[in-house]
């Protein structure tokens, strides 16, 4: 049943990703200036590259053969050819860039969701009180803060003032270049290590659910597991050679990471707490209250686990919006990942490599989508495959 | 209820009114219900005055400056305080607040304070314009697919799902880079894009409540056409809502257009993200000493910030107008 | 036969911006072993904020402004809210209003059933409190096999019966029913009442219903105390209260429904709503809507006095008493 709705799920994604690379197509290609004017006028191009690139994609062709060949090069990855890393292709560059975004943002991401849950969770809880008003507040303006402007007090408060963060860029330069080990490598490596902790917690929160009944059985073999595994990984990288450029990717990660959960966990807070307050309303909280259930119980298992629901929701809409906190974020702290390629590569009038760029972005967008439809089906059990 | 004696006096009144009138006096009632509960929301109230302060001073206070004070004349000709084109020869330029310049000068000697204010009423109007579209589009395609149901209610829903996938930034980022976007045109593609998209379906749930209630009904019994029924009983009905979301829309596009000019990628003259741009691009924003040249940010910054938030606080406060669960008891 | 519950003079006001409402004002009762009674009244007129006194799950601008509630020899009035939160379920349970939420979305119905085991007897294993829900769900009419289906996926009436299992999961002394049936169709109304009147005898517990249906509780409750505006204006045995009801409200709320072995009448409504409870006045809150009020009823509130054995009522003009039944028999 669980396939069957995840493929459904699936299949309605690729209709959506052709609809979508439809649109980034005719934006590029249609409109006046489109592509092929770009092209030409492009003073970097030699008269000789700006032919073949037209051979190629066969830019001469009438439009609805370009956008079929157009469509059956987005499937084969074949994206182009950047004109201003000429001639690296388009996917060599996206390939390596997005792994960098996907973790930034699934960091991030859950650092922000599960911030914003249990501070949303105690605002409606504390109803009233003084801290609620002053998170409140706190809350709405850094949701609603002009992103560079908190950017650049974050970099000026933690890079120069407490000086504890590297200022930006991906690595610190004067540390690998000693070395001639690939930063992307480690980087993957880095990307493995996270999956498989990742891994480890669902694993061990799917076994305790199924072996045992009593909470506190249930916590012991999950955070235990998870504990295990996360010193193992850190006693593996301790015990590399190539520890310590790990750790420096790691560091220039902190900041990025740092910015991004504050943009984005506002919301979840706020969605968090005007669904908690409703839902404390709900007959079923009476029930559990009747029931003799400590406080802390009826909070956490009877009323934050069904006010949920709607923050999951509300994190499909503001996928976009932390997305493009996340492209202001990049750029600003250098972060090479897809944010940056696609604001760089617009300044460049870089075409191939920014339509590639914006096609992949949609994609991290959907997929990032699916995860999401995929766990609200596991929490609310009315959603029927 | 029913026999209160106030309401059947005005019942009575009423039947000597025209239909017009008592519409207009119903609204009306309604308007100081609404805005008695609204007026109770710190939150709300704190943003309607922050709108009031940027709408006087970038309509009122600006045009008065600039055709008083910074008038150029012979006294002052040094001190040009043109927002776009101005230049003080007076000092070292980017230059600290002074009597002169009570906000400083960016690095192109431009008065701080002067562009800023310049600035406002284009970002209202920004704001307000790519709002208004987003909200009429939302209110009309959510009521109609509402109304009608159907393949066209299942087709406006697949829109407004694609659209709700759209990485909206860096769309407009590619857009941008490639056309020559201004401030008119940037306001329609953002109304156009966020009017098809999650407005739409919040809308038309809204409608779909409003549909299944009796007085729809009853006027359909009494041969009320559909395009009546939609325009006098639905949309009438959802309008507060959609106010409310006219709200977020003016945050979400003067954010948008912030972001842009930030990154230069405008065809505008002057705003608040340019500012900023102006002054980054020139190399005074480096991590330890951005308090050193604070006036070349901080306040377009602020400003934009606090534009922001109060038409979110506006909301914020609207939805407890709107959603009475989530007033307090 | 020793007291249950035992009420003394309970008075649970709201704070409001308006003032204050005052909900249940000066409620005394007592219910023995294995006894059943009735609270009956019209909506509004303070049944629930009685039964939620007694659970003490008042709202937070809610008060119990004096008087004591006695469960098991204890004044629970007094308590701590842990210590309260042992009583309740496991002495005290509740079937709720709104049966059709009063199970949460997300759990299954089972495991919520198993967690009120499970909390109040920690010692119970997971499969010794599976096995006790099964046999619950036998007792009220449910397929045990649906104890791991989600409340979505039960009929209102299914739903019904698992909320009352979830009430008997602890063997409690005493069950609040409030308005246990209003939400389900007649007949199905009917069959649970009367499974509930036979599992409330055989386990020999106490039980309060709440209902506007004067009708419903009579025969289901040995004892029917009448609520009018947060006072109760007369207690009586069902029987006494059918045959001889003497608060002119009681005549009221009796002929406003129909009587399904009773001759055909012309049903009677009282007119009027009742009063708001926001600043109470001092004269008896019924005579407004009363057939029978004089100038006495307008100047001071009547007192609640035993007019015959075992029958009180607060009025100064009773009706249908011992004497006149006779008088009109002869």
């Amino acid at each position: 049943m669980m396939l069957k709705y995840i493929g459904n799920r699936i299949l309605q994604i690729a209709i959506l990703l052709v609809i979508y690379v439809a649109i980034v197509f005719f934006l590029l290609h249609a409109m006046p200036g489109g592509i092929k004017t770009l092209l030409i006028s492009n003073p970097k191009l030699t008269p000789q590259a700006q032919e073949a690139i037209i051979r190629a994609f066969g830019l001469n062709q009438p439009l609805w053969l370009q956008f079929v060949d157009y469509m059956k090069n987005v499937f084969t990855l074949n994206l182009g050819i950047s004109f201003s890393y000429y001639p690296t292709p388009v996917w060599n560059i996206i390939a390596e860039r997005l792994p960098r975004t996907v973790l930034l943002f699934t960091v991030a991401t859950l650092i922000a969701f599960f911030v914003g849950f249990a501070s949303g969770k105690s605002l409606a809880w504390n109803r009233g009180k003084t801290t609620e008003y002053v998170s409140t507040i706190v809350g709405i303006i850094t949701y609603t803060i002009f992103t560079p402007l908190l950017i650049f007090v974050m970099i000026w408060f933690f890079g120069s003032f407490l000086g504890i963060f590297p200022l930006n860029q991906f690595l610190n330069p004067d540390l690998w270049i000693h070395t001639r080990l690939n930063a992307q490598v480690i980087f993957l490596y880095i990307l493995l290590t996270m999956l498989i902790i990742g891994m480890v917690m669902l694993v061990s929160y799917l076994v305790a659910l199924r072996f045992s009944h009593r909470v506190r059985t249930r916590r012991l073999i999950f955070y235990l597991s998870t504990i295990i595994t996360v010193v193992f990984s850190v006693f593996f990288w301790w015990v590399s050679p190539v520890g310590i450029y790990a750790a420096d990717i790691l560091w220039h990660m902190v900041l990025p990471v740092m910015t991004v959960t504050i943009i984005s966990y506002a919301g979840n807070m706020l969605v968090m707490r005007d669904s908690m307050l409703e839902t404390i309303k709900e007959d079923f909280i009476t029930t559990a209250r009747a029931k003799g259930l400590p406080d802390k119980v009826v909070r956490d298992k009877h009323a934050a686990r069904t006010a949920m629901l709607p923050v999951v929701t509300n994190f499909v809409l503001s996928l976009g919006f932390v997305v493009s906190g996340g492209v202001i974020t990049e750029s600003l702290f250098s972060w090479p990942g897809m944010g940056m390629t696609l604001l760089d590569s617009t300044l460049a009038k870089d075409y191939p490599l920014a339509a590639g760029a914006l096609i992949f972005t949609g994609i991290f967008v959907l997929f990032a989508h699916l995860a999401i439809d995929i766990i609200y089906a596991f929490l609310d059990p009315r959603i029927r495959y | 209820m029913t026999n209160n004696p106030n309401t059947t006096v005005e019942m009575a009144d009423a039947k000597l009114e025209s239909p017009a009138l008592i519409r207009m006096k119903l609204m009306w009632r309604s308007f100081k219900e609404n805005w008695k509960i609204f007026s109770q929301s710190k939150i709300g109230m704190i943003g309607l005055y922050i709108v009031i302060i940027f709408a006087v001073a970038g309509f009122i206070v600006y045009p008065i400056l600039a055709a008083t004070v910074w008038k150029t004349t012979s006294l002052n000709a040094m001190a040009s305080y043109n927002p776009v084109t101005g230049y003080d020869f007076v000092q070292n330029n980017p230059a600290p607040p002074s009597w002169a310049h009570l906000l400083g000068t960016d690095p192109l000697g431009r008065d701080i304070l002067a562009q800023l204010l310049y600035s406002t009423p284009r970002e209202f109007m920004l704001g307000i314009v790519a709002a208004l579209i987003t909200v009429i589009i939302g209110t009309l395609i959510g009521t109609v697919a509402a109304y009608f149901g159907g393949a066209l209610d299942t087709f406006f829903m697949r829109v407004a799902d694609i659209v709700l996938l759209f990485p909206f930034i860096p769309f407009l980022i590619v857009i941008s880079g490639m056309m020559q976007v201004d401030l008119l045109t940037l306001a329609l593609i953002i109304g156009l894009l966020s009017g098809f998209g999650g407005i739409t379906i919040v809308l038309r749930s809204q409608a779909l409540i409003v549909k299944s209630r009796p007085f729809i009904e009853s006027a359909k019994i009494s041969g009320a056409s559909d395009s009546y029924i939609i325009v006098n009983h639905i949309i009438p009905n959802v309008m507060p809502l959609s106010f409310l979301y006219m709200m977020f829309n003016v945050t979400g596009a003067i954010f948008s257009e912030a972001v842009l000019s930030f990154f230069g990628l405008l065809n505008i003259k002057m705003s608040w993200g340019l500012m900023i741009y102006t002054a980054d691009t020139a190399g005074y924003i480096i991590g330890s000493n951005i308090w050193n040249y604070w006036w070349l940010w901080l306040p377009a910054g602020a400003s934009i910030t606090l534009l922001c938030g109060a038409f979110y606080f506006i909301g914020r406060g609207l939805d407890e107008v709107v959603n009475p669960r989530l007033r307090k008891r | 036969m020793k007291a249950v519950l035992e009420i003394k003079n309970l008075k649970m006001y709201y704070d409001t911006q308006a003032g204050q409402v005052k909900a249940a004002d000066d409620i005394s009762f007592s219910l023995y072993e294995g006894e059943s009674m009735g609270l009956v009244g019209e909506s509004g007129c303070g049944k629930t904020s009685v039964s939620m006194s007694i659970m003490r799950l008042l709202p937070e601008n809610a008060r119990i402004i004096s008087g004591n509630i006695f469960f098991g020899g204890k004044d629970i009035v007094k308590l701590s809210n842990e210590e309260m939160n042992k009583i309740r379920w496991a002495g005290i349970s509740m079937i709720f209003q709104a049966a059709m939420n009063s199970l949460n979305p997300v759990y299954r119905v089972g495991d919520q059933i198993i967690e009120a085991i499970t909390t109040h007897e920690p010692d119970v294993t997971f499969e010794e409190a599976r096995q006790r829900v099964a046999s619950l769900y036998k007792l009220v009419g449910l397929d045990p096999e649906r104890m791991d289906n989600y409340p979505h996926e039960y009929s209102g009436g299914m739903k019904q019966r698992a909320v009352i299992a979830m009430s008997l999961a602890c063997n409690p002394k005493l069950i609040i029913a409030d308005e246990p049936t209003t939400a389900l169709d007649v007949i199905v109304q009917d069959t649970i009442l009367r499974e509930l009147e036979k599992i409330q005898k055989k386990l020999n517990m106490s039980m309060i219903y709440i209902s506007h249906d004067i009708a419903v509780i009579a025969e289901v409750a040995s004892k029917i105390a009448i609520m009018y505006a947060g006072k109760i204006v007369e207690m009586s045995d069902s029987v006494t209260i059918f045959k001889r009801p003497a608060h002119p409200y009681t005549v009221g709320l009796m002929s406003s429904f129909p009587s399904i072995r009773g001759a055909k009448k012309e049903l009677v409504t009282i007119p009027g709503e009742p009063p708001n409870l926001l600043n109470a006045p001092d004269h008896c809150r019924f005579a407004p809507r009363c057939p029978f009020a004089t100038d006495e009823c307008w100047k001071k509130e009547p007192s609640y006095e035993e007019i015959e054995d075992n029958h009180f009522v607060a009025c100064f003009h009773p009706q249908n008493l011992k004497k006149q039944v006779r008088a009109n028999a002869g």
